[in-house]
């Protein structure tokens, strides 16, 4: 790592004060993916301005109105243990249970999480040519590229996927992102904290110099809801995801879906609404026929690389699982 | 997080002296990071959040009970501390990624990986390393089933897993499962394959534990 000056902000005003004063630092809490970009060099910040010491991002609480508010220091360990999650949460519980392994679950967080940098090989080593670093084009979609951490959907450009499998789960329970800047605080909807990648852009989130994440929010939830997580991989443990689904969905007297969420993560630069799944669901019953459906439904606009069809198919079968895991969980 | 800015024109690495007056807010927000990259401005800043760095500062660390004293930049890692000026050799490193769990160490506690620590943040906080739970004379109950099981072959990934499996004994006491105890070392690898025998010894050494012990 190059040598950095570490600021201790109290609050996270003053953290995105000391953000906006430099013209090269970058927001510091678990670290679990900062230090490992800054330790390969493909990131070289003069300051890190870290929430170690800020008050008031650690908790889970219930607010007035019945949302959940997770601060944006609080680790995927403390979520899968929170009381609070595990009640109104369960499937963002799961997630975070499953996520990595115990030991980055003690640090890693949930605005980390979500502003993790892509896991493609290209971008994650200094010495190759990568779009999201100012090259020229991604060669991952270059004839004989490793694709195995290839997206299926948005891939022109740049074949990254965003491996967050929180990410789905709080994008089917329409969390919203609280966003700090010096003087305000906004909410921004998960569908738009995302950017799509671009030449020069590391970062997959809309987040500008002088911002950073307070809280997740998380609209108080109908207990009839129905909700259902599944995560593919190729370990049972400490492993990232290959493809990861999250529902939700409410349901008319008969049965019948009334309104439906669906997301898929690491399946493109961002995580990916499958809004063609959602139209596929209302109206009907969910059964493994209608899941097969929605899966078709789901992938027919995928655009995979000779490397990655078999995520078309492991889309689908996470769909069908998700859908299955909600059946069950009101 | 800010990693697309555009950059500002003339803005200078670090935060800077305007910044201080920029409000009331700001004004607590610069004045130690001022104070360090201006000594010739010390008067009535009011304090700022702590800066370190990016020279070698003077960090006060609890290390297995003591209170150890090193010189250290915000960029080294608490691996990085505890085995060179600390001299503590038990945690390991190996990928220095977040992807082994060589160097396994508790951090109030609960298990972490050392190598993806800055030693800076440790400051204030109970560190425990594998020689911080027992030594050859009077072992740990964990590191005593390991020997009892057969529990290493080439014994590089062992304090890690040690460190794991300890915390796992400690949480769960005497009832601790097989699957508890597997998800509990589940982020350390072992290249020997000795993950059989880890299990079985965390399994023997729970049983004469007790529950938070």
């Amino acid at each position: 790592m190059k040598a950095f000056q570490f600021v201790r902000p109290r609050s996270s005003t003053e953290a995105a004060q000391g953000l906006a004063d430099s013209a090269d630092a970058r927001v510091h809490s678990g670290g679990c993916d900062l230090l490992d970009r800054m330790k390969e060099r493909i990131e070289e910040p003069a300051v890190l301005v870290s929430l170690c010491d800020a008050e008031g991002l650690g908790d889970v609480r219930i607010e007035e109105d019945g949302s959940i508010w997770i601060g944006a220091r609080v680790t995927l360990a403390q979520l899968a243990e929170s009381d609070v999650v595990r009640r109104f949460l369960p499937t963002l519980g799961e997630a975070a249970g499953l996520a990595a392994s115990p030991q980055l679950r003690h640090r890693a967080t949930i605005a980390g999480n979500l502003a993790q940098h892509t896991r493609c090989g290209y971008y994650r080593v200094k010495s190759f040519p990568c779009l999201k670093r100012g090259g020229d084009s991604c060669p991952v979609r270059a004839d004989g590229g490793v694709q195995d951490t290839a997206g299926i959907f948005g891939n022109a450009a740049c074949a990254s996927a965003h491996p967050s499998s929180l990410a789905p789960v709080l994008g089917s329970l329409d969390a919203e992102i609280a966003i700090r800047d010096a003087k305000t605080l906004r909410f921004v909807a998960f569908a738009d904290f995302w950017a799509a990648p671009a030449k020069g852009r590391a970062s997959d989130t809309i987040l500008k110099s002088g911002e950073v994440i307070e809280a997740v929010r998380l609209p108080a939830r109908d207990a009839k809801q129905h909700v259902g997580f599944a995560e593919i991989r190729q370990k049972k443990a400490f492993d990232w995801a290959l493809v990861s689904c999250a529902v939700r969905y409410e349901t008319d007297a008969e049965g019948r879906v009334t309104q439906a969420r669906a997301w898929l993560g690491s399946v493109a630069p961002a995580p990916y609404r499958a809004t063609k799944a959602e139209a596929a669901l209302v109206g009907k019953a969910v059964t493994d026929e209608v899941a097969v459906k929605v899966g078709d439904a789901a992938l027919a606009d995928a655009t995979p690389l000779a490397g990655t069809t078999y995520k078309v198919q492991l889309a689908k079968v996470a769909l069908k699982r998700a859908l299955a895991a909600a059946r069950e969980k009101a | 997080m800010s990693d697309d800015a555009p950059r500002e024109e003339g803005a200078r690495r670090g935060l800077t002296r305007r910044s201080l007056f920029k409000g009331a807010g700001a004004a607590a927000a610069a004045g130690a990071v001022f104070r360090s990259l201006d000594a010739s401005a010390k008067d009535d800043v009011p304090a700022g959040p702590r800066t370190q760095g990016p020279g070698k500062a003077k960090l006060t660390l609890q290390v297995n009970g003591q209170s150890r004293e090193v010189q250290a930049e915000p960029r080294e890692t608490l691996l990085e501390v505890l085995r060179l000026p600390l001299d503590l050799t038990g945690a390991k490193p190996v990928c220095n990624r977040g992807q082994c769990g060589a160097c396994t160490v508790w951090l109030d506690g609960t298990p972490v990986y050392a190598c993806s620590v800055l030693a800076v943040e440790a400051e204030g906080r109970k560190v425990t390393t594998v020689e911080g739970l027992g030594n050859p004379d009077d072992m740990h109950a964990v590191q005593s089933a390991f020997v009892e099981k057969d529990a290493l072959q080439c014994g590089f990934c062992t304090s890690g897993l040690v460190m794991s499996a300890a915390w796992a004994v400690g949480k769960h006491g005497p009832d601790l499962s097989e699957e508890q105890a597997r998800a509990a070392c589940s982020g350390n690898l072992c290249r020997c394959g000795t993950y059989p025998h880890v299990v079985e010894a965390a399994i023997a050494a729970a049983k004469t534990a007790k529950k938070g012990g």
